[in-house]
């Protein structure tokens, strides 16, 4: 049984449908980048997938044990610290009072976050900080999928690398499968699988294209190539970088 | 929290310490005050003369004769206990309630000309209606209280659910929180930001109107002894029980209402560098 399948899934806001027949199948031990131009449903299709959304339409099937889910936005409580925020989902996820602390101290070191940083607020966090806690916050409960919204969109270019390599490595094992939305080609040829286009107007998935090696194969020389020639030469990603089509159209 | 485990004890105290000498240094803005009043009081006083308004001294050895009486205290315990219960009368059917119909548009829909209809009748006209009904009894007073300090906690319990950020709720959601789980942990702690302004300022409420519901009731308490007082024309006295009632409801905002707030709000202190703090 794969990880994740969609079937026919559609989705209409107060009657402006957003998705319309998106047919998506997530293996084991997979990552896929999503991607596709702003508002074209990206994170309503997480959240559908994630059942945080009931579909109009179609058909979810989940094959994983439990998900793990990074906002576009760190969606941080803010009268808990830090501590407390990753603590949140270890709770939920009925991890023993006496293993909690030491899950948290874990995750925290993978994702570079300083212990002092840990008995902060968000408020007294940055925006990096938040999204890091957001990505302990998932990481911590130890899971077998993970949506992935934009989640390394506010870090700088080396803690992105590094929180890229996180991913990498945390699904090298074959143990984690994941979707990834990203709006960064670069990105998605670093750590995904495979790459699915969302067509800009949410109706249907245009297309998905298989990476020619595994994501720790890859270097930067040859993602950059891909990069180039997919943008050059694959009419499937013409649209990707298009602002906002419906504004357009 | 769980958070709190891992902080040791002598920080947290040391924590505790600090926003207590803090509070504690905020006093000096309010002695100030309280002596710029008194000033004013000693010239209205002294223009005007004892029968019309005794000076502050007198009016402290007055008090100060009352907290030496036994019967004071008992009437003054009367009143406190009315007000406490109507408070919380209030509180909890507010609060309910005003989470109910922050939650569901329907029930929002039918009570807020409910709230505008109560906010809209006189609270005298009800002081008459509870007297018709509960004669001079404490039922009288809190039932006033109820009915004066309900649409503040009411409203202010409803828009904390009504503002909440539904980001966390849908996070929670995302982490495997069911409905009761997500009201305990992200949304009723959300409300606590307008519904605290709503209980201080019921609180207050309570107190006023149990005094004026004890006067115009005939009901003993803090309202029955400045009914006396004003037959006796005996200004010390009636104004040594304003200070008693004015007392109450400073030691109760500070022993029920500021502890909480205090613990609740620590994140919010956290965002303020030194100095800017209220
Ligand atoms: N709660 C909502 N109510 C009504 N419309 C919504 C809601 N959330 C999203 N939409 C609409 O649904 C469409 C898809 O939104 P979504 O957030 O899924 O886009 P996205 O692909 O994630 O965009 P981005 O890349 O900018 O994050 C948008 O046109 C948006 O206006
Ligand atoms: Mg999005």
């Amino acid at each position: 049984m794969s990880a994740l399948n969609l079937k026919g899934v559609g989705h209409a806001y107060l009657g402006r449908t957003v998705l319309d027949g998106i047919d998506l199948t997530i293996s084991r031990g997979e990552i896929m980048a999503l991607v596709g131009p702003s508002g074209c449903g990206k994170s309503t299709l997480a959240h559908i997938a994630a059942d945080l959304v009931e579909a109009n339409a179609g058909q979810i099937a989940r094959g994983y044990r439990r998900h793990g889910m990074i906002f576009q936005e760190p969606s941080l409580l803010p009268w808990a610290t830090a501590e407390g925020n990753i603590a949140f989902s270890l709770k939920l996820a009925g991890v023993p009072r006496r293993q909690r602390a030491a899950r948290i101290a874990e995750t925290a070191e993978r994702v570079a976050l300083l212990p002092e940083d840990l008995r902060k607020f968000p408020v007294e966090l940055s925006g990096g900080m938040k999204q890091r806690v957001a990505i302990a916050r998932a990481l911590a409960v130890q899971p077998d999928f993970i949506y992935f919204d934009e989640p390394f969109t506010a870090l700088d270019v080396a803690l992105r690398r590094r929180m890229q390599d996180l991913v990498i490595d945390t699904c090298a094992g074959g143990q984690l499968s994941g979707l990834f939305i990203t709006h960064d080609l670069q990105e998605a040829a670093r750590l995904a699988d495979r790459i699915a286009v969302l067509d800009s107007h949410g109706r249907g998935v245009l297309g998905i294209r298989p990476f020619p090696s595994a994501p720790a194969e890859r270097t930067d020389t040859t993602n950059f190539e891909w990069v180039q020639s997919t943008l050059g030469n694959d009419p499937l990603f013409r649209h990707i970088h298009d602002v906002d089509e419906r504004q357009i159209t | 929290m769980t958070t709190r485990r891992h902080v040791s004890l002598p920080e947290r105290l040391a924590d505790r310490i600090g926003r207590v000498l803090e509070f504690l240094w905020s006093g000096w803005a309010g002695i100030a005050a309280m002596c710029l009043l008194a000033a004013v009081w000693q010239a209205g006083h002294e223009a005007y003369g004892s029968f019309i308004l005794t000076s502050p001294v007198e009016t402290l050895q007055a008090a100060g004769a009352l907290s030496a009486d036994p019967r004071a205290w008992i009437i003054a315990f009367t009143t406190l206990q009315r007000a406490v219960t109507g408070f919380a009368l209030a509180a909890l059917l507010g609060g309910g309630l005003g989470i109910v119909a922050g939650y569901s548009p329907a029930t929002m829909r039918l009570a807020s000309p409910l709230v505008t209809v109560i906010l809209g009748v006189p609270p005298i006209a009800w002081i008459v209606l509870a007297m018709i009904w509960f004669g001079g009894s404490d039922a009288t007073v809190r039932t006033v209280i109820l009915i004066a300090a309900l649409p503040v906690v009411f409203l202010g319990a409803a828009r904390g659910i009504l503002t909440r950020d539904r980001g966390l709720d849908r996070m929670a959601q995302a982490f495997g929180a069911g409905p009761l789980r997500r009201f305990v942990s992200v949304g009723l702690r959300q409300t606590t930001t307008t519904l605290f302004p709503g209980l201080a300022l019921a609180l207050g409420t309570s107190f006023k109107v149990a005094v004026m519901a004890e006067l115009l009731a005939n009901a003993g308490g803090i309202g029955g002894a400045l009914a006396d007082a004003r037959t006796n024309l005996d200004i010390a006295d009636a104004l040594a029980w304003v200070i008693v009632s004015v007392a109450l409801l400073i030691a109760v905002e500070y022993t029920l209402i500021y502890p909480v707030k205090g613990e609740l709000d620590r994140w919010r202190r956290a965002a303020q560098p030194w100095g800017i703090k209220r």
